[in-house]
């Protein structure tokens, strides 16, 4: 059993690109991967972890006018009285940024670091094509959102009972548990149905970390 | 009346004590000793406008003082505590509540303890009463096991339950309250009552209360409303004692969708309870549970994908296999035959010459490529019947494996090398420039607009927001006129002091205190804190400070003076200061003129002499007190630094004294 973090993300995306063009690539190429896991361990499937989102700030280091971003632009959307900031679109990678005054930005919608960090500098090189003084300072991941299916059901009450401390857990309002790790400072969404939604992590590692720490313990409030 | 007392005064006995006015008195001296008793009588008087009772009510759980803060009455004592007032408050708006939903008084007050320890945490703070007082009561409720659900206080206190829920989560647990889960079975008979069903309701509740049992045996429940389960099992329980309950009737009771009910239902058919007659339900009692309906349906879609994939990913290759191999055929077989024909020597070379051995030579290459091609069919045949094979065993494999699936903690979070190098990759150097070489410019010079367009849609957005516009300008407009006319800008809201803990010592707390707040930005702290040391170190070893403290030179004998009158400066000045009004920037001025006259000894006579010139009360003195006043930081370093020097505790106290009067103003 092995996770293909590379497989699960970069992968599909490629098919998503290159549905059209997948027919003329090699078949062989595509087989390699899958076919000697499958052969080793049979019975067991992968588990992967899919990151979902990547937030990442970065500034510009210039105070910028949005009123002109807006409108030299075809790809944002600018309503002051609704949010103070630009925001601009991008197709591939495809990905939100907010653009602010202070020449503070805000890329989402990345699905891995990659993306992101592509679609940021796509950001400031349009930012910089638009005249603008552009730096590409204080790159940062804020938040990464990722999600497994560990496909086994698991009992929250019993799990909220004596990790009461870290979780919440009302059907009333919310059908998930809410686990809030302390270290990695992660929060979880666990769901009866084995699967687990990761948010806050800054790093891949956080969510690793995460996962290794959760394990053992949904693993001992596995539903037989 | 006697009462045993003893007058303090004269030391009798006689103590009379008059319960309409609430005092008591000594008969023989006539002091009075005591006035504003509690009694527990209530007395009227005439007043101009009618009767009054006589004094001020005392409630019984009141800890002194007087408490007459009525509501929409305004304070009259000024002895009551602002913390008495809130949970009294609380008190009456718990009671209210309570009632409303129908809890006894014993709730209510255990609603009121929760309120009292979130009060002494402060966990009120920046939250609305309502929702407060709505939390205590549902944390009360749920660990009470009382049939309220979280909507019904809500809708009680007309507030949002999303907010209720989150105050009532961050309470329960800054609290650290251990709530037991919600158990549908406790709303059975509350909804059940609502159903109407009359004489039967109990019946009815009961079986309800065995559906619902069993579909939390099933694992229905977690994740789910309890009022959806409530409702499901309702809906059965009735129509299987013969009432017709519609949905929307059991709807209109449990105040759920009408999709989730019926999501709910089928799920409860889907599991072998489900399948049961109703005589056989009532009394087999399946020993196996089952798995939470979404676990199933995840495992339903996994199949479905596998099975997919698993044809898909087939006819594809399959397709792919045939195209490829019929490529690497072509070669093959030509080469082949090459070699084939070789061995026929030159009639290869030689066949376009001659027509009969093209058509000989034609017929053997086709004999020839049937062959090949029916040999290379049959092994592709082959392969592919065999890959099938595998595949179809992968397949069945992966299916049945799904139920006893275990993570392996150790695969799940190796870090593979491409990881890591997705990580490197991601950790861009800090550099500032931006690195440009992998974009591709032309797909971003598709997000420009040219001119015209940028014209365009800057008109478009300007129509679309002109109403801000025209308020962003009004507000420009009056934020100019504001500063034109002096008005000074809105001050920021301070943030809440925190709460400094006891500290052990005398130093430790006074540090504390200057950390929290600068008393005044005269002060130079880094002495202060020197000072503090100081003292340490004098109670320690005095002698060697101490031989100090005499001034021995002459310079020394000077500066002390005129440290003493520096008090008298600021003094003046603060009493001065109404009368005469210096403009802002003019304080400024002098500050660039002044130069430290203490922190020079040469200056000294200078100042003194100023400190003389005071009386007269002239603008100078004023000028000089203002330039005490901005300079005072250096000239406190200067002599705060010559003291320490000295070591002087007298000095200290002076220093002391001068220096509260300035910080005063």
């Amino acid at each position: 059993m092995q996770f293909h973090f590379k497989i699960a993300d970069a992968e599909r995306d490629r098919d998503n690109v290159a549905a059209t063009s997948n027919a003329s690539l090699n078949p062989h190429a595509a087989l390699q991967p899958q076919q000697p896991v499958a052969l080793v361990e049979p019975k067991d499937a992968q588990h992967e972890i899919r990151l979902q989102n990547i937030v990442a700030t970065f500034s510009v280091n210039c105070e910028l006018d949005l009123k002109a971003i807006n409108s030299r632009t075809r790809n944002s959307e600018y309503s002051p009285k609704r949010f103070r900031g630009v925001i601009m679109r991008m197709h591939a990678p495809r990905c939100t940024a907010l653009i602010f005054r202070t020449g503070k930005i805000i890329c989402t919608g990345a699905r891995n670091e990659i993306e992101a960090d592509i679609g940021s500098r796509k950001f400031a090189r349009i930012l910089q094509k638009l005249g603008f003084p552009v730096k590409f300072m204080d790159y940062k991941l804020q938040n990464i959102v990722a999600t497994v299916d560990l496909r086994f059901p698991i009992r929250l009450e019993n799990l909220n009972q004596l990790h009461g401390q870290f979780s919440s857990y009302e059907p009333e309002m919310f059908p998930g548990l809410i686990y809030r790790m302390v270290k990695p400072r992660v929060v979880l969404l666990i769901f009866v149905n084995g699967k687990v939604v990761f948010t806050g992590a800054k790093s891949r590692k956080d969510i690793m970390d995460c996962l290794e720490a959760i394990s053992p313990i949904l693993l001992s409030f596995r539903k037989t | 009346m006697s009462t045993g007392l003893k007058c303090r005064n004269c030391g009798s006995n006689e103590i009379e004590e008059d319960n309409a006015r609430g005092d008591r008195v000594c008969m023989n001296c006539g002091s009075v000793l005591e006035d504003s008793l509690i009694v527990s009588e209530v007395q009227f008087e005439e007043v101009g406008h009618g009767a009054a009772a006589i004094g001020q009510f005392v409630s019984a759980d009141s800890s002194g003082g007087a408490t007459n803060y009525g509501y929409g009455k305004f304070q009259v004592g000024s002895g009551t505590e602002s913390r008495e007032v809130t949970i009294k408050k609380a008190k009456k708006d718990i009671t209210l509540l309570c009632q409303q939903l129908q809890l006894s008084q014993h709730y209510a007050d255990t609603a009121l303890n929760f309120f009292k320890m979130a009060l002494s945490r402060h966990l009120t703070r920046g939250r609305k009463s309502t929702h407060i007082y709505a939390a205590c009561v549902y944390m009360t409720c749920r660990t009470e096991g009382t049939s309220h659900l979280l909507i019904d206080i809500s809708d009680v206190q007309q507030i949002c339950s999303y907010e209720l829920g989150r105050t009532y989560l961050k309470l329960s647990h800054a609290l650290c309250i251990n709530i037991p889960s919600v158990d549908p079975c406790l709303y059975i008979m509350r909804f059940a009552n609502r159903l109407q069903l009359g004489p039967k309701t109990h019946e009815v509740s009961m079986t309800a209360l065995r559906i619902v049992q069993r579909m939390k045996k099933d694992c229905m429940h977690s994740g789910r409303r309890p009022t959806g389960l409530c409702g499901a099992a309702l809906l059965i329980a009735a129509r299987m004692h013969d009432f017709s309950r519609t949905l929307v009737d059991v709807i209109g009771v449990v105040k759920i969708h009408e999709s989730t009910l019926r999501k709910r239902l089928s799920e409860f058919a889907e599991t072998p309870s489900g399948g049961l007659t109703l005589e056989e339900f009532m009394t087999v009692d399946l020993e196996r549970e089952q798995d939470p309906p979404s676990f199933k349906a995840a495992r339903k879609k996994d199949r479905e994908r596998i099975k997919d994939m698993g044809e898909h990913e087939l006819t594809e290759l399959q397709k792919e296999i045939d195209a490829h191999l019929e490529k690497d055929l072509g070669k093959y077989s030509s080469s082949v035959i090459r070699q084939l024909t070789q061995g026929k020597g030159e009639t290869t070379a030689s066949s376009p010459s001659t027509p009969k051995s093209v058509s000989e030579n034609d017929l053997e290459l086709e004999e020839s490529r049937q062959f090949i091609e029916q040999s290379n069919a049959e092994v592709i045949k082959d392969l592919i019947a065999s890959n099938e094979d595998v595949k179809k065993t992968e397949q069945g494999g992966v299916v049945a494996g799904i139920e006893g699936l275990r993570p392996d903690i150790e695969a799940i979070c190796r870090v593979t090398q491409s990881d890591l190098e997705d990580v490197e990759k991601a950790k861009q150097p800090a550099q500032t420039e931006l690195f440009i070489d992998d974009l591709n410019d032309d797909e971003l010079d598709q997000y420009v607009l040219t001119e015209e367009e940028a014209m365009s849609k800057l008109d478009l957005w300007k129509n679309l927001n002109a109403e801000y516009l025209l308020e962003q300008k009004e507000r420009d407009e009056r934020l100019a006129k504001e500063r034109e006319e002096g008005k000074p800008e809105r001050k920021k809201r301070k943030p809440r002091k925190k709460v400094i803990g006891p500290s052990s010592t005398p130093g430790e707390a006074i540090e504390k205190m200057l950390q929290e707040k600068k008393i005044s930005s005269k002060i130079n702290y880094e002495i202060l804190k020197t000072l503090t040391e100081g003292i340490g170190g004098l109670t320690g070893d005095s002698p060697a400070p101490n031989a100090d403290t005499k001034p021995s030179t002459l310079e020394e004998l000077k500066q002390q003076p005129a440290i003493v009158e520096e008090g008298p400066i600021a003094v003046k000045k603060g009493r001065f200061r109404p009368s005469y009004d210096l403009p802002g920037p003019s304080r400024k001025r002098p500050k660039v003129e002044a130069g430290l006259p203490v922190s020079q000894p040469v200056d000294e006579d200078v100042k003194s002499a100023v400190v003389l010139e005071g009386d007269d009360l002239d603008e100078d003195v004023e000028a000089e007190a203002e330039e005490a006043d901005a300079e005072p930081e250096a000239e406190a370093e200067a002599t705060l630094q010559d003291m320490l020097n000295k070591g002087g505790e007298d000095d200290d106290d002076e220093f002391g004294y001068g220096f509260d009067e300035e910080e005063e103003y």
